[in-house]
């Protein structure tokens, strides 16, 4: 059960945001009153069906695109895999440092991982090397979802188009698309599809403040999708199912919102998140900062103690009302350990003291401190617990 | 000081205990038994949520924390047992082998060679000279699961909740603000306690419908799954309408069949004489003599004389099934015991 008593400091926007309530307004009538489904024939349902196109459209200005590029879904995750269908029977290019849902899918084809720097970025030699006359699809996240690190796309896409250009010279067909899942930092980083250049692009309505189980694939005209999910064929026949009007709504809304403060807003974060920082490695000096100093999202900060029990610390936490993620479960517990801590060199005693803290909209200077006050003495009662013991 | 290490399974009564041993002045290590992980139809193995509430507590208490690998020794010495002893149409207890080859055997030799001076449970039970003694909460009492320990491990294992009623450990979490304090009670061996003992089986062993036959007239009343999953003195479960309530007297594994009968004084389900085997003492061997013996969790202790693997109940009891155990009593010390034959 929740506690009520204790007053929380959520440091832990990357993996949920809370609902924008402006979103949650906009969504209500859709849920209550105009019910309807948008693909019956009377004129209340026809409205609604123009509010949801109105609704796409906008959220395609956001990104640069048009409305009926854009396919609602239920999350990024299932936006991976239709994404994914561009591959065809081609070979797919994708880094070490993806999310379980790429990874996943990727694993279905024949696949290249790309190594990552000690930053996390990728190497960019490696991904041109994996490029080859078979390859379809490359699929790199726009930001790290562990260690926050964005990514070089428009390197990317530059690679990709030096490979079109060959194959066009050899009068090779097979087309080759650039997808990114760029729901890590939605409304903290540039989202234009032509400024990054890519073909296709995964959104998650449930990082940037609008509801969970509703996401988007963008895919430029030219590319050519399969359904995952058939039936009525809604969205252009990619994506069937009654639409999920109040979801996109409030996708709409909340993004919009957004994207009007995404300067001001990432700018705010980052001066906070470095000022934690700069508080535990005052008292830290060993501790490990992970991601990359110069690319990175604003709202990240990643650090690791080493041999210190992260699942531990992360307990102490919350027991005091602050809440983290854990840069890797404990191998000795679940046999697991981050991939991407794994991928980016961390030592396993490092790995196994990481915790991931993201900043959000509710975040300031003040409650920040504290946690860092907090995350500090939880960290060093650790530390003194270790050294008392054998 | 004495180093501790508490077996933490992520309920109340394993919080209670290494809170109460800080408290005394030891050096406790909580360690989390990881004994089985399979999630199993329709029922998700809470281990990984079971093992962070325990380390939660840990966290809480300021102590170590260790994860103790024995899935697959678990699986050999409880599961692979209480299988083959389904199969072989008793009805065993896995509860005493799980306390008899996993806690104070493996868990104990592993606490020890990891530089432990003994080890706790959240047991009631108490303990005293090598001794197994009842505990203060008569209902709750686990002395039964327990009459299999040898002496020397009980030498070297504390049972802190042994002197509470059950109401009070509640209370005594509370108190201290434990994660664990209102935590839900989990029922007999984890595995089987959501999904139950048929659902269990039906993963291991192949099952044949059989026939349910009426003992007195020996007309076919029904079908059922597969007599492993029957048990002496067993009423519900049988799904044959009708009349009065019908007690399983007995099965015949061979021609996987199961005889019920109506009349609660047939001769099978009841017991006056039980022939004991795999007898346990946990000190020396008592002599013949009076003693009370309980025949299963909880039941009430009833008088009976025990001549060498003999025991004649003063009281003819019901429903005694084979593969059960009976554990001895002689006034509040459990003296072990055996299994019906």
């Amino acid at each position: 059960m929740v506690s009520v008593n204790t007053p929380q400091i959520y440091l832990d926007y990357a993996a949920a945001t809370p609902l924008d309530s402006r979103a949650l307004e906009a969504m209500t009538p859709y849920l209550l009153d105009t019910f309807y489904n948008p693909s019956s024939p009377y004129s209340p349902a026809v409205q609604v069906r123009r509010d949801y196109e109105e609704a796409k459209d906008a959220i395609a200005q956001v990104i640069g695109a048009r409305g009926n590029e854009i396919i609602m879904t239920a999350g990024a995750t299932e936006s991976i895999n239709l994404a994914f269908t561009a591959a065809g029977d081609g070979h797919v290019v994708t880094s070490a440092v993806e999310h379980h849902a790429v990874l996943a899918a990727a694993s279905q084809y024949d696949v290249t991982y790309v190594g990552v720097s000690r930053h996390g970025r990728i190497d960019m030699t490696q991904l041109v090397d994996a490029l080859g006359p078979e390859t379809q699809l490359i699929s790199i996240a726009l930001a790290n979802n562990e260690i926050g690190t964005l990514q070089p796309i428009r390197d990317v896409v530059e690679a990709a188009k030096v490979e079109r250009i060959r194959r066009q010279a050899t009068g090779e067909t097979r087309p080759l698309y650039v997808h990114t899942d760029a729901s890590q930092g939605l409304g903290l980083i540039d989202i234009h599809v032509s400024r990054l250049g890519v073909d296709l692009m995964t959104l998650n309505a449930g990082k940037v403040y609008g509801p969970k189980q509703v996401g988007l694939l963008w895919a430029a005209s030219h590319v050519k999708l399969q359904p995952v999910v058939v039936g009525g064929g809604q969205e252009r026949g990619l994506r069937s199912g009654t639409e999920n009007v109040a979801g996109t709504i409030g996708f709409m809304t909340a993004l919009v919102r957004a994207e009007k403060r995404r300067r001001s807003e990432a700018e705010r974060l980052s001066v906070i998140r470095d000022e934690m920082k700069a508080t535990l490695v005052d008292r830290f000096p060993e501790i490990a900062i992970s991601g990359n100093p110069k690319f990175q999202l604003p709202n990240f900060l990643h650090v690791s103690f080493p041999g210190v029990d992260a699942e531990r610390v992360l307990f102490a936490l919350e027991s005091k009302g602050v809440l983290v993620a854990t840069g890797s479960a404990c191998a000795a517990n679940k046999g697991t350990r981050s991939h991407v801590l794994t991928a980016i060199g961390l030592a396993p005693e490092e790995a196994d003291g990481s915790i991931r803290i993201s900043l959000g909209r509710d975040s300031n200077q003040e409650m920040c401190q504290q946690a860092a006050a907090m995350i500090g003495d939880v960290v060093a009662s650790e530390y003194r617990r270790m050294r008392g013991a054998r | 000081m004495t180093r501790v290490y508490v077996g933490m399974s992520g309920g109340v009564d394993s919080s209670v205990t290494a809170a109460l041993l800080v408290e005394q002045g030891y050096e406790v290590t909580g360690v989390y038994m990881k004994n089985w992980t399979q999630d199993l139809p329709g029922m998700k193995c809470p281990w990984a949520d079971d093992l962070a509430d325990a380390k939660r507590v840990a966290v809480q208490l300021g102590i170590d924390f260790k994860v103790f690998d024995f899935e697959k020794e678990y699986k050999q010495q409880v599961v692979d047992y209480m299988i083959d002893e389904y199969k072989a149409g008793r009805t065993p207890n896995p509860d005493v082998m799980c306390n008899q080859e996993v806690k104070f055997k493996l868990f104990l030799d592993t606490a020890l060679a990891d530089g432990a001076d003994m080890i706790a449970t959240g047991h009631y039970a108490r303990t005293e000279n090598g001794k197994l003694l009842r505990a203060k909460d008569e209902n709750k009492d686990q002395t039964y699961f327990l009459y299999r320990v040898t002496e020397v491990a009980l030498q070297a294992t504390l049972f802190p909740l042994g002197g509470y009623l059950k109401s009070e450990v509640r209370e005594l979490a509370k108190e201290r603000g434990l994660y664990t304090a209102s935590k839900k009670e989990s029922m007999g061996i984890c595995f089987v306690g959501k999904v139950g003992i048929r659902d269990f089986l039906s993963q291991y062993v192949e099952t044949t419908p059989g026939k349910i036959i009426d003992k007195q007239s020996g007309e076919t009343l029904g079908y059922h799954d597969g007599a492993i999953f029957y048990t002496i003195g067993q009423r519900h479960g049988l799904d044959i309408g009708g009349g009065l309530p019908y007690y399983v007297a007995g099965k015949n594994m061979d021609k996987n069949e199961v005889y019920v009968t109506t009349q609660l004084n047939d001769e099978n389900l009841w017991k006056q004489q039980i022939e004991l085997q795999s007898l346990h003492w946990i000190n020396e061997a008592p002599t013949d003599g009076e003693y009370h013996v309980r025949i299963r969790h909880r039941a009430p202790l009833v008088p009976a004389k025990l001549e060498g693997s003999i025991l004649t109940l003063t009281d003819a009891q019901r429903a005694i099934a084979a593969g059960q155990s009976v554990v001895i009593y002689d006034d509040t010390t459990c003296l072990g015991g055996g299994i019906i034959t």
